[in-house]
């Protein structure tokens, strides 16, 4: 036997009743307590209950009063994303201005950091709080400029270093 | 006064010495100090109009501008002290009381000199926010060029570049105090065959390329040094790819051929290099025509048709080929009874820029036509073709045939082609060997005052495409002549042992800049 192993002998008899029954006294002891669990999907909110106002969802796009997408295609979110995930190609409008012909974001690569949002100086590209993304088709993942000016859920406040706590 | 007399000075603590007569600014780079600055430009008449590079020299009463100082024996030149960079960091706060906000739009962003050195020492915050800024709308100034005055900086590099360099005074800065703006003559366009450089000049986003235009950010965009493939004068270009597709050409300084610029045309070069018709494997004729087939098999069959060619070989190659790639091919060609031939458009009349001595668009329109010349291939393009129907071996070398009948080269013995693309004419070949372009193989020119100058590969080539150096090699080992070669280097290396007017060369000593070959020998007479 290896040096330095201590073995240690089990009782010959010994009860498990007693400790059996100190652990069911805490299982049921739950029953009477204040439930915890929401009944998601029927219930989907409750009082004193909301996603944290920094969550990180799937994208939105700002839109300004035209109703068109507030990107002017600058070139950053593509650059500074880690997944490599977002897909745009720059083009000029009737008026001269840059915007994006082309603009995809990969939902399934992303990694939901938010840098699209802090990176943006037309404050346009938004991460979401939002967790509701389930598609029949994988390929749905794959958001348009249209889709992300569509979607309405609110934007991500992220993290803001002069005010750690969000307070 | 010898034009040699040295100054020693001291900048931000480092000892230098330098030519009498040198600029702070210049000398400052000496010490690896970059000193900010806008108005100047090495390769235009000193302005001294935008004070950004104000430095502090001891002993004198104010700051003084580095660009427009000479030096002088014993200064000391502080760039980054206290003063220095209070004065410039007020330059840049003037400078941005009506510089819009643009750089999400602006194609100059990454590569700007303004956000350069604001990010480097200006204030991080505006204390001008409640005043409206200047506008004035973007304006077309022709050629290829837009005007965004709102960006300007009225530094005048670009008055001074028409003025001075170009020799064709239509810009001018007009209005006053702050609504200056560059103003163009009210006839004219910016159509000066070398006027696209006004763009590479302007060091913010004021003077863009309609060309370039939201093309690709500064940012995405892999940079490599090559040569222009416009004209025999060769100018040393830097070329920018994006996603291997060459998206523009840039001059790279070169004191000997080019200085700072080049001309709209060779700007336009790097089109073709993008063309999508190309040959991607290679093929081999059997009964049913050609068939694509790997690399082995069709070395193999070109080196068998070589050893069994009989009678006359002919060259035909293009004046856009490498030096490796002419000279190799002559010397797959062989022994005596060689025709080496190539053809070049010529376009009447020579465009020069005036501010620059031996510096012009030139007529030949290409890059190696002097290269193919002092390797022994003639302009005698139509009889060589004519040779060519009766020879027992024609190599084709990326000559894409223009205006040769398709039958032409049907009478030959065989026809190896090379090339990039597959021309009707072509179509007779027993091989076709996939080549790379001058844009994604490393080779050299010679331009046209007999200077060797190196380029070197900017992107992928497509399919199975080679490099001719590579191909050749391939085919000289298989016939026991040389080679195989794993890099362009060696090539020319045996170019270089081999020729005597490459004697002593190599890619070390052609550096990025390029070398003059020794003077001309007799021209070689090749029988036609
Ligand atoms: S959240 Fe991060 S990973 Fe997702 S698109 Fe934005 S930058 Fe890319
Ligand atoms: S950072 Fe903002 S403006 Fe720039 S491309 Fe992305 S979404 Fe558009
Ligand atoms: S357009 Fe550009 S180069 Fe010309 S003065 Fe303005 S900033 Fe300078
Ligand atoms: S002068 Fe000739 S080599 Fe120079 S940029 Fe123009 S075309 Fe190219
Ligand atoms: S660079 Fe010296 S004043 Fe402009």
């Amino acid at each position: 036997m290896a040096i330095g192993v201590k073995v240690v002998r089990r009782p010959d008899s010994v009860s498990y009743l007693r400790a059996t029954l100190k652990g069911m006294t805490l299982t049921f002891g739950h029953l009477f307590r204040r439930k915890v669990t929401m009944q998601y999907p029927e219930e989907k909110s409750e009082p004193g209950w909301s996603l944290s106002p920094r969550w990180r969802g799937t994208h939105r796009m700002l839109t300004d009063e035209q109703g068109r997408a507030k990107c002017v295609a600058c070139g950053l979110c593509p650059q500074i994303c880690p997944a490599n995930c977002i897909k745009l190609v720059p083009g000029e409008d009737e008026d001269g201005h840059r915007y994006p012909l082309i603009y995809e974001i990969d939902e399934f690569r992303c990694v939901f950091c938010g840098y699209c949002q802090e990176v943006c100086p037309e404050e346009a590209i938004h991460v979401g709080v939002h967790y509701e993304n389930a598609e029949y088709d994988r390929g749905r993942f794959v958001y348009d400029l249209e889709r992300l000016c569509a979607q309405t859920h609110p934007v991500s406040s992220l993290w803001d270093p002069a005010d750690p706590r969000g307070e | 006064m010898s034009e040699h007399e040295l100054v020693s000075l001291t900048i931000e603590g480092v000892d230098v010495s330098v030519p009498k007569g040198t600029l702070l600014i210049e000398a400052a780079k000496q010490a690896g100090v970059v000193v900010p600055h806008y108005c100047y430009h090495p390769g235009l008449p000193v302005a001294g109009v935008c004070r950004m590079c104000l430095v502090e020299v001891e002993k004198t009463p104010k700051l003084q501008i580095a660009c427009a100082t000479p030096v002088a024996p014993g200064m000391v030149v502080r760039v980054m002290s206290p003063p220095a960079l209070e004065a410039r960091k007020g330059v840049l706060e003037f400078l941005l009381i009506n510089h819009p906000l643009d750089c999400p739009i602006c194609d100059q962003a990454g590569e700007c000199e303004l956000q350069d050195y604001v990010f480097q020492e200006g204030r991080a915050r505006t204390r001008y926010g409640s005043f409206a800024k200047r506008f004035n709308p973007v304006e077309d100034f022709g050629g290829d060029v837009l005007y965004v005055p709102n960006r300007c900086i009225l530094c005048t590099r670009c008055v001074r570049f028409m003025d001075h360099v170009a020799d064709d005074s239509i810009l001018n800065v007009s209005e006053r105090g702050d609504r200056a703006l560059i103003g163009i003559h009210g006839d004219r366009a910016l159509d000066h065959p070398w006027a696209g450089n006004v763009v590479d000049l302007c060091p913010v986003g004021s003077l863009i390329s309609k060309d370039f235009l939201h093309k690709a950010r500064a940012w995405e965009l892999d940079r490599t040094a090559s040569v222009c493939t416009g004209c025999s004068q060769g100018c040393n270009v830097t070329l920018d790819t994006r996603q291997s597709a060459v998206v523009r050409a840039r001059p790279r300084p070169n004191p000997d051929v080019n200085r700072y610029f080049m001309c709209d045309y060779g700007r336009g070069q790097y089109r073709w290099m993008n063309g999508g018709d190309r040959i991607e494997a290679p093929l081999l004729a059997e009964r049913d025509g050609l068939v694509a087939t790997d690399w082995d098999h069709a070395l193999a069959r070109a080196a068998q048709l070589i050893k069994g060619a009989a009678g006359r070989t002919v060259v035909l190659a293009s004046a856009r080929a490498s030096t490796e790639a002419l000279f190799l091919a002559r010397r797959l060609a062989g022994g005596s009874s060689v025709t080496g031939a190539f053809r070049v458009e010529y376009v009447p009349g020579e465009a020069p820029l005036s501010g620059v001595p031996n510096l012009a668009l030139r007529s030949e329109r290409a890059p190696n036509a002097t290269g193919a010349r002092v390797l022994g291939y003639t302009e005698a393009f139509d009889a060589a073709v004519r040779t060519a129907s009766e020879a027992g071996l024609v190599l084709v070398l990326d000559e894409p045939l223009h205006g040769v009948p398709a039958n032409t080269l049907a009478g030959a013995g065989m026809v190896i082609y090379l090339g990039t693309v597959l021309p009707e004419a072509a179509r007779v070949a027993r091989v076709v060997l996939p080549i790379a372009n001058v844009a994604e193989e490393d080779g050299t020119f010679v331009n046209r005052d007999r200077r060797a100058q190196r380029y070197f590969q900017a992107k992928a080539t497509p399919g199975m495409a080679r490099p001719a150096w590579w191909v050749l090699g391939e085919l000289l080992a298989e016939l026991g002549r040389g080679g195989p070669f794993a890099t362009a280097a060696e090539a020319f290396d045996l170019l270089s042992r081999e020729d005597p007017s490459f004697a002593g060369l190599s890619y070390a000593t052609l550096g990025t800049q390029g070398v003059g070959l020794p003077a001309a020998r007799p021209p070689v007479v090749v029988p036609a």
